[in-house]
């Protein structure tokens, strides 16, 4: 029942993924979070000015933490692809974007999470979100690292 | 009965006119040309500036609060 439940809410567009939710195996397998990693997933995009100050920052943490327990993945949503790559690549010149990318230029990761705001993070373990952060947060690197160790 | 089915059918027909923006589909809305201010914010400096000469005054022509986390 309570799967007939989400399916028609996922159907209607009304679904979000909120704490504690499963993710779908499917979105899982897509996003490659198929093993008992943390993974942290960062919705962002060119467009969105909180996306670009916190991206530096999120890269900045990616070097600290411990990449065989976890992983950082970004979903740039650009509708436009081209304008999606060349912002990672600008940022990547610059040293500031270190992490994993994943194209969502057709909106279906992000429609399936289904975020009140951007940007977005999401903590996954064992398909499970533990945690979301929305919106721009100062210090968003210490923020997840204080988070991983009280994950673990 | 056939009031309230009729209320209920008007209403429904119309709820399909309302579609929210998700805010991953908010990138024409970030744009600079579609602040308040318009596409250049020295105008807007300059109207204040003018504004607040005028009326002897300073603040009062803002909101606080809300943002979208988006900008």
């Amino acid at each position: 029942m309570k799967k007939l439940i989400t399916s028609v809410l996922l159907l209607t567009n009304l679904y979000a993924y909120e704490k504690g939710d499963i993710i779908s195996e499917n979105m899982a397998a897509h996003l490659g979070c198929t093993d008992n990693k943390i993974y942290v997933i960062d919705f962002f995009a060119s467009w969105c000015g909180s996306c670009k100050k916190e991206i530096p920052l999120i890269s900045k943490a990616n070097t600290q933490i411990d990449s065989s327990k976890v992983q950082i993945i970004g979903i740039d949503v650009d509708k436009d692809v081209n304008k999606g790559i060349s912002f990672q690549n600008t940022l990547k010149a610059e040293n500031k974007l270190n992490f994993k990318v994943i194209n969502d230029p057709a909106n279906l990761i992000i429609s399936e999470f289904n975020p009140v705001g951007m940007p977005t993070l999401y903590y996954i373990k064992d398909r499970k979100v533990l945690s979301i952060i929305t919106g721009a947060v100062d210090n968003i690197d210490e923020v997840i690292l204080n988070d991983i160790k009280e994950m673990k | 009965m056939i009031k309230t089915i009729a209320i209920l059918s008007i209403t429904l027909f119309f709820s399909g006119c309302i579609k929210d923006v998700k805010p991953w589909e908010k990138e024409t809305l970030a744009k600079h040309t579609m602040q308040q201010d318009g596409i250049n914010p020295i105008q807007k400096q300059f109207e204040e500036h003018i504004y607040f000469s005028k009326e002897a005054s300073k603040g009062g022509n803002g909101v606080a609060g809300g943002g979208c986390g988006c900008n």
